[in-house]
């Protein structure tokens, strides 16, 4: 643990970097011609402004970000570098919508559990590729995973044009998947669904495993020091780390599968907008925290969210919305990690 | 591990952003975008950037001419998943649109599912084929303007061999292909016509050897729709002297001047304008609504640079005939039996 007048530095240079960044972006804003304070005004009412847009537009947006930033997060924590969450969501969606679309008939609540389920098992077939790519032929799974993603987001184009395009074979998407296949919402008026409680579930599960198991302990020990956990700690390190490139597979295509029963309800080409790739900007803010993965991922939401609301009422067009969302994620990123630096050369 | 510190810094910047919001507030009160305040309100939804000078740009250009004609209040924005399209679509019904667009086919499920809930916005889907009390489907009557081209490309061809290229056999692109055959026939009952499809709509180099395939078999006028991987075709026929292409969706004709002999363009602005003042007035019948013959909305439009390469009676007979049809008094022959329209 840092000393005490070390966390008061981290503390001022994290405010100082983003009320900079606040600053830049409204400087932004206004070369580009905007009204700066509807902008702003548009984000916050977008994201927090109403119970609408926590539930329906940030908590929605949250559910994959916080499914895929816990699995990106465990498989860090254990020195896996699992990149590939973007791909194994997209497998874990089409797994689902598979399940949802050939077992119409089933019963409400078998057919979304074995959607979710196929979904995950997807998802961590989709990793254990990788698994054994790294551990029978040290192929490193930063890469494997990454290549993976592409093969993944292929194959769900193929899905859609092939054999789960919609019968009418125009449109590159499946069928909509019957009501007692889509996860039951929070009312009539909100679209907040059942995912978002299961992401919570997983986060506290995950984060009570992590501390208080002998499997939370060999995987934290695995990611801390391989060769020590090796020798001195008898572990079993691939079989460790086989088990986390599962467990985070599972995780993430569990999120693609929520993402289609729950808000999309068919499969499309770009049903992700690269929530693999930010669920790595919410695990590291969360300093690959189970726990606090629950609060960047909701961050991150209300940035989505609030980047909607920006366009459609301040018009302040995609591209700049982007640009402010990169900027913010830099800053945040960049504050952490000097945070992170300063503590560890005061330890030291 | 602490944890308390992502939860700080998330804390910081929601309320640095809250205090940004409470400063400005006054300011952003008064200044307000064009017809800000007026009751008809129109909102687009695009699958991609305005920026791309075709499917979207055009969209984009109807907004903007909506608001500039009909005085309307405008909002867009770029959807980045299917996930923003239901709640975009919920957005603009809660906050009192009239009229509200989503470009392209990929947003009928999501309209569908959220034009109940509002209905007094009327919710509009460019290529859907989803209806409801005030749910419509916009498409566009690319038959008669395809027959056109047919006309067009039979006459210049001295192979007496035409092709069409596509993305993939989609029912428009079938029902266009189809009128263009005809439309061949009509001036030149013996002409043969080679159709082939890419299979995606995006692979330029794929598009462009299905054209040196047809170009190969004698082809000399290839009729192209398939968006982004049709520029392939017009490279493939600036490799060959003598080879022309007809152009589809937006105004080719720039594209590849000195092979383009014209395009089948369609005016989403005037499309997007139609429907709005119908909105606006009232008149609005939601349901398959297809804007072709009787406006003009799908015209062909004959590249100038190349009019030399076009013999006169024929640019007279297609004037003559397109007047006809923005009149609405133009009907293309029955489609079903082609050997009479040999015989004419």
């Amino acid at each position: 643990m840092p000393a005490v007048s070390e966390l008061r530095m981290g503390r001022l240079l994290a405010p100082t970097l983003i009320a900079a960044l606040v600053v830049a972006t409204g400087v932004l804003l206004a070369i580009g011609g905007y009204d700066v304070g509807r902008a702003a005004e548009a984000l916050v009412n977008g994201s927090v402004g109403s119970w609408y847009a926590i539930g329906s537009a940030t908590l929605v947006r949250a559910t994959p970000l916080i499914l895929t930033g816990l699995a990106v997060a465990l498989a860090f924590r254990a020195g896996v570098f699992n990149i590939g969450a973007e791909g194994q969501f997209l497998v874990g969606a089409a797994a689902a919508a598979a399940i949802a679309l050939t077992l119409p008939k089933t019963p409400s609540l078998i057919l979304i559990l074995l959607a979710l389920v196929v979904g995950a098992i997807a998802g961590a077939v989709w990793a254990w590729i990788a698994a054994v790519l790294r551990s029978r032929f040290h192929v490193l799974e930063v890469i494997s995973t990454i290549m993976l993603n592409f093969v993944a987001a292929f194959l769900v184009s193929y899905l859609v044009r092939g054999p789960l395009q919609e019968p009418t074979h125009v449109y590159p998407q499946t069928e909509s998947i019957v009501a007692a296949a889509q996860l039951p919402r929070f009312g009539p008026t909100t679209r907040l669904h059942l995912g978002f409680v299961l992401a919570l579930l997983a986060c506290a599960v995950a984060w009570w495993a992590v501390r208080y198991t002998a499997a939370g302990f060999r995987l934290r020990v695995v990611g801390a020091n391989p060769s020590a956990a090796r020798s001195a700690g008898k572990i079993d390190v691939d079989r460790v780390t086989t088990r986390v490139f599962l467990l985070s597979g599972a995780l993430s295509g569990l999120a693609g599968a929520i993402e289609v029963c729950g808000v999309t309800y068919a499969l499309y080409e770009n049903i992700s907008p690269g929530y693999g790739y930010t669920a790595i900007a919410v695990a590291l803010l969360a300093r690959l925290d189970p726990a606090a993965v629950i609060a960047t991922g909701i961050l991150f939401g209300a940035l989505e969210a609030g980047a909607g609301a920006m366009q459609r009422d301040a018009n302040v067009p995609s591209v700049v919305v982007s640009v402010i969302e990169a900027g913010i994620i830099l800053a945040l990123v960049a504050a952490d990690r000097a945070r992170a630096m300063r503590t560890r050369s005061a330890v030291a | 591990m602490s944890r308390a510190r992502p939860f700080s810094t998330a804390l910081n910047i929601v309320a640095a952003l809250a205090l940004l919001a409470c400063g400005h507030d006054r300011a952003s009160q008064a200044i307000d975008s064009t017809h800000a305040g007026s009751s008809f309100k129109v909102a687009l939804l695009t699958p991609g950037p305005i920026s791309d000078q075709s499917w979207n740009a055009g969209a984009y250009q109807g907004l903007l001419r909506i608001r500039d004609s009909l005085g309307a209040q405008v909002s867009h924005i770029q959807t980045k998943t299917p996930a923003d399209f239901e709640e975009n679509f919920r957005q603009y019904g809660a906050q009192g649109y009239t009229l509200v667009i989503g470009h392209g086919s990929e947003f009928q499920d999501a309209a569908k599912r959220v034009a109940p809930e509002f209905p007094k916005t009327t919710y509009v889907t460019t290529s859907g084929a989803t209806t409801g009390p005030n749910l419509a489907g916009l498409s566009f009557g690319f038959a008669e303007p395809s027959y056109f081209a047919g006309m067009l490309a039979a006459s210049v061809s001295k192979t007496g061999k035409i092709g069409a290229i596509a993305g993939q056999e989609i029912p428009p692109v079938a029902e266009s292909f189809r009128a263009y055959a005809q439309g061949a026939r009509a001036v030149n009952p013996a002409i043969k016509i080679v159709t082939s499809y890419i299979g995606n709509w995006d692979d330029v180099s794929a598009g462009k050897e299905q054209a040196l395939a047809q170009i190969a078999q004698g082809v000399d006028v290839i009729f192209q729709n398939a968006d982004a991987a049709g520029l392939g075709v017009f490279q493939a026929a600036r490799e060959h002297a003598g080879t022309y292409v007809i152009g589809s969706n937006s105004n080719q004709n720039g594209v590849a001047p000195d092979v383009t002999l014209g395009s089948v363009v369609i005016d989403l602005p005037l499309a997007f304008l139609t429907v709005a003042k119908e909105v606006k007035d009232g008149t609005f019948k939601p349901g398959l609504v297809v804007l072709g013959s009787g406006t003009r909305v799908v015209t062909l439009v004959l590249n100038p640079t190349l009019a030399s390469k076009i013999p006169n009676t024929m640019r007279s007979r297609i004037d003559s005939l397109q007047a006809e049809m923005v009149a609405g008094k133009f009907q293309l022959p029955a489609a079903s039996d082609s050997s009479a329209h040999a015989k004419s």
